[in-house]
């Protein structure tokens, strides 16, 4: 604005500044509740967690020592951490993809569906309005070795064309059928399958919401662009509007999968199972943290847990942002 | 390029019967407009000529060659629409060239990566991107190509999804409202436009509209649609001053023909709120009858005149002035068409005497068919059409 020309406004000057103020106080009043709840609830015990895992404390101890990165050291030395390491990255590897997958799919199958579509979303939906815990006690009985549903279906396989062309088959009939639960070859594939089994509804409900927003006059303007396969229109039309969705999916369940602890109490609750093959982040914290009341060790695992997640968040919002944001 | 026949072509969605045996012939390189109000099926007609759904009964024939059962991406037509329906994460420049690689690239030739390494396939991107350059140049869209359809405004959408229907030369345009998302002056503009596209082209278009004048200014012919069926189906001008029904009169032009109830007396004579009029219809039917003048067909006039009322509303368009008129004896208020100087003599309130042009009265009878045999008692005989 040149010099010659006046303000647009009309309050006075000294008038606008008090009305400013003031108006930023009530802001900061109004906002002080929310804020000061997040930082007790939210904050707060994250950075208390965080100058704990440099400490020995434990509950009921008067005083503690600082141990400087002792327990992170822990963490990266001890066979037992590797364990863990390589049992949480396992389930996390395998149950992302393979439940991120079969949501999709099952969400495009009943998306095409005239009928039964409410009938199928229950059905895969009931697993994940079930209480994981009971659910893994009904597991337990069907993995039982000797009198469990599983087993004895698999024996019916034996003496039959199954033997022949299935070494598995074969080698079980010879001998015994796995101890599914007792076995550190099996164990950790069990609760990966349960884990699936389990999440895969909540995906196929997210990617069923997704696919209402995908444009109906997309899939025509493919169909008169020459796209005949379902398969070409998949990947021109339907998979790039899943975008925002997939990267929420993905986000949801890698998180969702390094919380895995439910199975994991349920089977063994004295220890991470088979020679601590199934002995994930969750599971160690609790063990460590509550069961042993080793705080410092239990923050410290909880540190790199949030670690953890905190990078896949960020990894979202940046593919949010940049990648899948038109 | 081709000529398209669609005969007798019915639709019923269960019980409701959306097309009830629509034919028309359009000649190549001609400009078609289906016009009617939502709802009357030009819409699904439009979508089954494309193919995007199934006649219940009819046949379309491109070039000669009937369609039935060829899907739309082998029948050969192009169809841009209301919505753009550009693929968002594609660029510019991707989304013309897609109708392209479909046709003409094999499904491991179009793969990612691998696609770059398979024989034939550098040669056919090339003549792609040829291709689509030159549609872009045509549309004035070049320097777009290589935005999302996120980054741009309405028109350059619109150019965008006209650059995709136009890029691989298709049998025939089916445009279905492309101009309905765009503001009022981008509207008028991309008219024009459009009307030039198919100049250059000389291509067969089908363009579906409710907008009447994007009708009138654009097509070779106009079909008016109805409750599923075709009422009229001629020039602009024609469907404009000699419209075979009252619907058709009604609903081309704008401000909207008036229409006065008339009484059919002896010898076909027409009188209007029981006065006599100096028009007859030679063998018309006693009874009531309806009189349709366009804005432009009434003056203004002295006493003696047919039509008696006050003015109630004025519309002054700059070039031309709209004066609603509220009639003694009449509910409808009557439009008439003058020129703005006229405007300080035609206040609210004014009375005001009106007459007409009869050699532009449009008569239809009871069900709303055109009278066609009109005589002026007044004057020599006329025959109006």
């Amino acid at each position: 604005m040149s010099a010659t020309e006046p303000p647009v406004t009309c309050v006075a000057p000294a008038a606008a500044i008090r009305h400013a103020t003031k108006e930023r106080r009530a802001a900061w009043i109004l906002t002080a509740p929310a804020l000061s709840l997040m930082v007790v609830i939210l904050l707060a015990p994250v950075v208390i967690a965080g100058l704990l895992s440099f400490t020995n404390y434990s509950l009921g101890n008067g005083s503690f020592d600082w141990v400087g990165i002792h327990n992170y050291e822990k963490l990266f030395t001890r066979s037992t951490y590797e364990k863990m390491f390589i049992a949480t990255l396992t389930y996390v590897v395998t149950v992302v993809p393979i439940s991120v997958g079969l949501g999709l799919g099952a969400a495009l199958l009943i998306n095409s569906l005239g009928r039964f579509r409410e009938f199928y979303k229950t059905i895969y939906f009931l697993p994940v309005m079930a209480t994981l815990l009971a659910m893994a006690i009904a597991w337990e009985f069907m993995l039982h070795p000797s009198i469990g549903m599983i087993n004895r279906t698999l024996e019916m396989g034996c003496g039959t064309v199954l033997e022949r062309i299935w070494p598995f088959m074969a080698n079980s009939c010879a001998e015994r059928f796995p101890l599914w639960l007792g076995d550190k070859r099996y164990a950790i594939w069990v609760v990966c399958f349960i884990g699936i089994w389990q999440g895969f509804g909540f995906n196929m409900v997210l990617y069923l919401a997704g696919l209402t927003s995908v444009h109906r006059e997309l899939y025509h303007a493919a169909e008169m662009d020459g796209v005949r396969s379902a398969w070409e229109r998949f990947r021109l039309v339907t998979w790039p509007a899943l975008g925002p969705t997939t990267v929420f999916v993905v986000t949801i369940t890698c998180i969702r999968a390094f919380q895995v602890f439910d199975t994991i109490e349920a089977f063994w609750p004295q220890g991470g199972g088979p020679n601590k093959s199934t002995y994930v982040m969750m599971f160690a914290i609790f063990e460590k943290g509550v069961q042993q009341n080793l705080i410092g060790i239990g923050s410290a695992i909880t540190m790199l847990f949030l670690a953890f997640v905190m990078f896949l968040t960020l990894i979202q919002r940046w593919l949010v942002e940049r990648k899948v944001h038109y | 390029m081709a000529e398209l026949s669609i005969e007798n072509i019915a639709k019923r969605f269960g019980e409701t019967e959306v097309l009830k045996g629509i034919s028309i012939d359009i000649s190549d390189g001609e400009f078609v407009s289906l016009v009617g109000p939502s709802g009357c099926g030009k819409s699904t007609l439009l979508r089954i000529i494309a193919g995007l759904e199934e006649q219940s009964s009819g046949d379309i024939r491109i070039s000669g060659q009937s369609v039935a059962g060829q899907r739309a991406a082998d029948r050969n037509l192009s169809m841009v629409f209301q919505s753009y329906a550009l693929y968002p994460h594609l660029s510019v420049g991707e989304n013309i060239a897609v109708p392209l690689k479909m046709r003409r690239m094999t499904g491991l030739q179009r793969l990612p990566l691998l696609g770059n390494i398979m024989p034939g396939a550098r040669e056919a991107r090339g003549t792609i991107e040829q291709d689509v350059s030159h549609a872009a140049q045509i549309l004035e869209i070049g320097h777009l190509l290589d935005r999302k359809p996120g980054q741009l405004s309405g028109g350059q959408r619109q150019r965008v999804a006209l650059g995709r229907a136009l890029v691989r030369n298709p049998a025939a345009f089916l445009l279905d409202e492309p101009l309905s998302n765009l503001d009022a002056k981008l509207r008028v503009q991309t008219r024009a436009e459009i009307a030039q596209l198919h100049r250059q082209l000389d291509a067969t278009f089908i363009y579906v509209t409710h907008d009447q004048v994007e009708a009138m200014t654009m097509s070779d012919r106009i079909a008016v649609m109805m409750g599923g069926r075709i009422l009229q189906c001629a020039a602009p001008d024609v469907v404009y001053e000699d419209p075979d029904r009252i619907e058709v009169a009604e609903f081309i032009g704008s401000p909207k023909i008036n229409i006065l109830p008339v009484e059919v007396s002896g010898e076909g004579r027409l009188s209007l709120l029981d006065q006599p009029l100096n028009l007859a219809v030679p063998g018309a039917n006693r009874g009531v009858a309806s009189l349709g003048l366009r804005p432009e067909a009434l003056r203004l006039s002295g006493e003696g005149a047919p039509i008696h009322g006050h003015v109630v509303h004025s519309e002054n368009l700059g070039s031309e002035l709209y004066v609603q008129v509220e009639v003694t004896g009449l509910e409808e208020q009557v439009t008439l068409r003058t020129m703005p100087d006229r405007r300080s003599a035609l206040t609210l309130g004014t009375p005001v005497a009106l007459d007409f042009d009869a050699a532009k009265a449009l008569v239809f009878d009871a069900d709303g068919a055109r009278l066609r045999k009109l005589r002026n008692l007044s004057a020599t005989t006329s025959e109006v059409a």
